[in-house]
């Protein structure tokens, strides 16, 4: 499957490679040099769009694990993110402990906050299920706005600069290795979550729980585990996000965020490790690319009074939604398979 | 004492309104399972409409509430016809996907077409209070409970007795045996899409009566999210309940655990309970119960 | 299929179009290469803070075209305004400061705090100068590379309290208090301030209640209010939920009856259109004139506005922001006098812009703006109005609003 004509597997590991050619291995070496040259060409803009980009790429990833591989849908993804970003916010400025300790206990704070809204799903499934999310999500961004004393509720936190061992992350360019690593280790270890014994679980009972407990799977267990996991890693993009920004409020997880959340492992592709990537790229660069060329271009070619083209942003970006799922409702991950397979056997394409 | 029945009154009231928008979702959950994330964008479109008609055009009530009916229903037509028909049979969450693009695009539609951001209607119905014992409350309220109550009653006669209506249940049920029996099945949803918009658009013109015509009202969308989920997302019956439950629970627990809690305790209540139900009830109070076979 | 397939040919093909030639459309417009000053603003147009956002969008950007049209721009050189939609999104507001730093901006302003707070820790690492037209006090405190354009929410609740307590009050004892809070920095702002001075003022706060902008009934905290019989409502919002909060009390009979003090975000030409003849005597703080006021900036602004966009009119949220585009300009004329145009640099731009704002009367339109050291608030006098046959009317001269000590860590 999927590999070009005359390599044949000789072993499992070799059936299980990811990079199974050297021309994959060259591919990789060739993107991870391009991704980590990149504060060489790209201006602090482009990197804070890059910034942007990776700490959500963590964050969807978290979500497709938890809906695309488990089929537990969550509407609440923005309330976990606060969880990790006020959890390490509030250990670095608060208790002045190291970004390091922030990151990993923001992971296990919102893993563990998502458990608890998780066991629901026990009795509950898809869209009865999301309502639990979204209670989530309230329930925690109430918390976190009322808990003045230790969040700083309405009035925010300011969130010191990250920092690991006498390198402090200020500039765009080094939190975006700092950012891109951690990225890039999430994305590995999700593509091979996927191919352990949890993964498949999980996707056994996304296809049918019945099923999967017949077959001796643990639903309670592995639920809350896909939970677990998938929140885990919504809090290690909140501490990114709070550390990049430097300024937390509650205002900055809404439910529209957690809504289109959904919308971006959708459009890449459910259940795919490749997918959320896609997804969280055609989304937050639409986003960029309408705010920064398309409104203010428009703007630019007609002498129409100042801010008529606003409201053509949102247009043009549900647009791009509909559009594209009109034309590849199965996401780009699918695409991105067919022009693999097509690439593969060209010119002989059947 | 006189707080109590304040609180009841207040909280049945509101949740009716709450209702009202949910009846919308449920239509069209109902004949087609598509969440439809846009309902609170088609509300506010919908309002604009009204204020366009009303205001900007001056055109009589009568006349003004009439096109907009036609323009939500035109709208509800639309949308089926060329977003979500062209989706049929493919994966149920491109669908939902695909109405949260469509909230986006109303969005961008109504501040390009009215760039004034804020409106008020004119007052609809009359201003004085009523007074329920030592309980007030404004009739704007009555009338949109008033209303949601007949337009419960009218969809359930549908639902029950017009052929139309019996065809939608059975095309909930099993969209492929009604093909068979030769009920178009793109026509049911054309005419379920229509019907919602039509609810979303008496909603909007009660709803910006009561607070004018804001973007929040995109969020009340949110709330009647939660309503139907505690009545169960396929009954009309159950809508029309958990609209006041949420109502009086949000009034009655703001009332009396604010003081012992933070303030603004009375957002996160319904979500505490609509947990708790869950548990219970994992299908809300009067959704259908699948049995599962594997 | 076919006509699916002609579909997306078309997508592609009208996509493909959009993406390379409304840059290259927008890039051939402006290639003129003369100096020019670079602002950036970063507007919320869109999104839920739409309501505010929009008519301060077109106020601020109106009032730099008419400097560039009618004045020739500052010190000889135009304006070049680049503005972005941040719609209210945290995230995008973070990259568009980056982007407005690398287009090489001398100075950014924001319409509101919570964008602010999106954008102020990037900002203040690269110490790039720029103000919040509406600002909480955690902006400001401890002074940094940020400004506030007009006095604080917890300024708006100081000014109102010591108004309140020379001229309306006629009772015995400490006066009872109860604050209605929008549940963002808005109100909390409010909050802030009354806690740390309603002990030293000698009022008593007997309630403080939460209202979310999208409230439809605020009937029971109302209800709760009123079984504590206060002698003032304070509410800290924007106008449709301060509306609400209006007509409720109507129904309930509470007002006419308490005295209702509104801070400056509620105080505006919508709050009338929402309430009606239910907000008749209601006070509020605001920090500009009020339309038609006979102040030296008043013709062209109204000229503008009626112009452009004529919806605006009446919505003072259209005044601060001219205002604003008034004082983006005054900072930039005084960087290039003191630096000249080769060598400004946005922290040339806050040495010699920001630093030495003096007296700066702004049109008229506001209280005159000044920097003193430790105090990053640019503007600090506001006014009390009261709604008076359906129109906002001003009932005292400015009041200055002194520094809070606020300790924020």
């Amino acid at each position: 499957m999927g590999l070009p004509a005359g390599t044949r597997n000789y072993s499992y590991a070799q059936d299980m490679a990811i990079f199974r050619t050297k021309t994959h291995w060259a591919m990789l070496l060739a993107l991870l040099v391009i991704l980590f040259t990149a504060p060489l060409y790209c201006g602090n803009y482009w990197l804070s769009v890059a910034n942007l980009i990776g700490i959500t790429i963590i964050a969807a990833t978290g979500l497709n694990i938890l809906t695309g591989y488990c089929g537990q849908l969550s509407i609440g993804h923005a309330g976990f993110i606060a969880v990790g970003a006020y959890t390490s916010a509030v250990l670095t400025s608060r208790l002045e402990l190291s970004f390091l300790v922030g990151l990993i206990a923001a992971g296990f704070a919102a893993g563990l906050i998502g458990m608890i809204f998780g066991i629901p799903s026990l009795r509950v499934k898809g869209f009865y299920l999301a309502i639990s999310t979204i209670a989530a999500q309230f329930i925690i961004i109430w918390v976190i706005s009322h808990w003045t004393s230790v969040t700083g509720g309405f009035t925010g936190i300011s969130v010191p600069p990250a920092s690991i061992g006498g390198i402090t992350f200020t500039s765009q360019a080094s939190l975006f290795y700092l950012i891109m690593v951690i990225t890039v280790l999430v994305v590995f270890l999700a593509k091979n979550l996927a191919r352990t014994r949890a993964g498949r679980a999980f996707v056994a009972i996304r296809d049918n729980d019945l099923a999967a407990q017949v077959m001796g799977i643990n639903l309670f267990r592995y639920k809350l585990l896909a939970f677990f996991i998938g929140c885990f890693l919504a809090g290690i993009a909140g501490s990114l996000l709070a550390h990049w920004i430097g300024f937390m409020s509650v205002e900055h997880f809404s439910i529209m965020d957690s809504i289109l959340y959904i919308g971006m492992i959708i459009i890449g592709g459910l259940g795919t490790t490749i997918g959320p990537i896609f997804g969280v790229l055609f989304i937050r660069l639409l986003q960029q690319w309408i705010t920064s060329y398309i409104v203010p271009g428009l703007e630019g070619i007609f002498t129409l009074p100042a801010g008529f083209a606003t409201g053509i942003g949102p247009m043009v970006f549900g647009l791009a939604i509909i559009l594209f799922l009109i034309l590849e409702p199965r996401g780009l991950a699918h695409r991105w398979q067919l022009f693999k397979a097509s690439y593969r056997l060209w010119p002989f394409s059947y | 004492m006189a707080e109590l029945l304040q609180f009841v009154i207040t909280g049945i009231t509101v949740g009716m309104v709450y209702a009202l928008i949910a009846l919308g979702f449920v239509l069209v959950w109902k004949s087609s399972g598509v969440a439809n994330l846009a309902l609170g964008q088609l509300v506010l479109i919908s309002s604009w409409f009204t204020y366009g008609m009303l205001v900007q055009a001056g055109l009589p009530l009568w006349l003004g509430l009439l096109l907009v009916i036609l323009f939500a229903l035109a709208l509800g037509w639309v949308i089926e016809r060329f977003i979500l028909r062209p989706l049929i049979a493919q994966p149920i969450l491109s669908l939902i996907t695909v109405t949260l693009g469509l909230a986006f695009f109303i969005e961008g539609a109504v501040s390009f077409i009215w760039p004034k951001s804020v409106a008020a209607l004119p007052r609809l119905f009359p201003q004085q209070p009523v007074h329920i014992g030592t309980a007030v409350v404004s009739q704007e309220y009555l009338w949109a409970a008033a209303i949601s109550l007949i337009l419960f009653g009218l969809l359930s006669l549908y639902f029950r007795y017009h052929k139309m209506g019996i065809a939608m249940r059975a095309t909930a049920d099993d969209q492929r045996a009604v093909q068979a029996c030769g009920i178009p099945v793109t026509k049911i949803f054309s005419m379920s899409w229509m019907l919602a918009c039509a609810l979303a658009a008496i909603g909007g013109v009660l709803m910006s009566c009561i607070g004018g015509i804001t973007f929040g009202l995109v969020h009340t969308g949110l709330k009647a999210f939660s309503v139907v989920i505690l009545g169960g997302l396929n009954s009309f019956l159950g809508a029309i309940i958990a609209g006041p439950i949420i109502g009086l629970a949000e009034n009655l627990g703001g009332g009396y655990l604010t003081p012992l809690t933070w303030p603004g305790v009375r957002e996160v209540i319904p979500f505490i309970i609509i947990i708790i139900v869950m548990f219970l009830k994992p299908y809300g109070l009067f959704g259908e119960v699948r049995i599962e076979r594997i | 299929m076919n006509w699916r397939k002609l579909l997306k040919i078309a997508g592609i093909v009208s996509l493909a179009l959009m993406i390379t030639i409304i840059p290259l459309l927008s890039a051939g417009c402006t290639s003129a290469e003369e100096k020019t000053l670079k602002a950036g603003f970063s507007i919320c147009y869109t999104g839920v803070a739409a309501e505010k956002g929009r008519p301060m969008g077109n106020g601020k950007l109106d009032c730099i075209k008419y400097i560039n049209e009618e004045l020739g721009g500052v010190a000889g050189y135009q304006i070049e305004v680049i503005w972005r939609d941040n719609q209210y999104d945290a995230s995008k507001a973070a990259t568009i400061i980056n982007e407005l730093m690398d287009k090489g901006c001398l100075l950014f302003t924001t319409n509101s705090s919570a964008m602010m707070t999106a954008s102020a820790e990037i900002a203040n690492r690269a110490e790039f100068p720029g103000f919040a037209v509406f600002s909480a006090p955690a902006l400001t405190n401890p002074p940094q590379h940020i400004y506030a354009q007009m006095p604080d929410y917890g300024d708006d609740w100081a000014a109102f309290a010591n108004y309140y307590l020379e001229n309306i009050w006629q009772g015995e004892g400490e006066p009872k208090m109860a604050m209605h809070l929008l549940n963002n920095s808005t109100g909390y702002g409010a909050r802030d301030a009354a806690v740390l001075l309603a002990d030293e003022l000698g009022i008593d706060i007997v309630a403080m209640e939460e209202h979310t902008t999208t409230t439809i009934s605020e009937i029971e905290s109302l209800t709760r209010i009123n079984a504590l019989n206060p002698d003032i409502i304070y509410i800290s919002s924007t106008p449709q939920p301060t509306s609400i909060i209006i007509k409720d009390a109507v129904d309930l009979g509470m007002y006419p009856g308490v005295t209702i003090g509104l801070g400056h975000a509620s105080i505006t030409s919508e709050l009338i259109e929402f309430a009606g003849a239910d907000a008749e005597g209601v006070y509020g703080v605001y920090p500009t004139v009020k339309w038609g006021d006979d102040v030296p900036a008043m013709a062209k602004m109204t000229e503008y506005c009626q112009e452009y966009h004529p919806d605006d009119y009446g919505n003072m949220d259209y005044i601060t922001s001219w205002a604003e585009g008034l004082i983006v300009a005054e900072i930039l004329r005084l960087a290039v006098e003191n630096v000249g145009i080769d060598n400004l640099t946005p922290q040339a731009v806050e040495e010699y812009g920001f630093k030495k704002l003096d007296n700066f009367n702004v049109g008229g339109l506001h209280g005159p703006v000044s920097y003193t050291p430790g105090d990053n608030r640019l503007s600090k006098a506001v006014r009390v109005f009261q709604i008076q046959d359906g129109e906002i009317v001003p009932i005292s001269g400015w009041v200055d609003a002194p520094l809070i000590p606020y300790e924020f860590d």
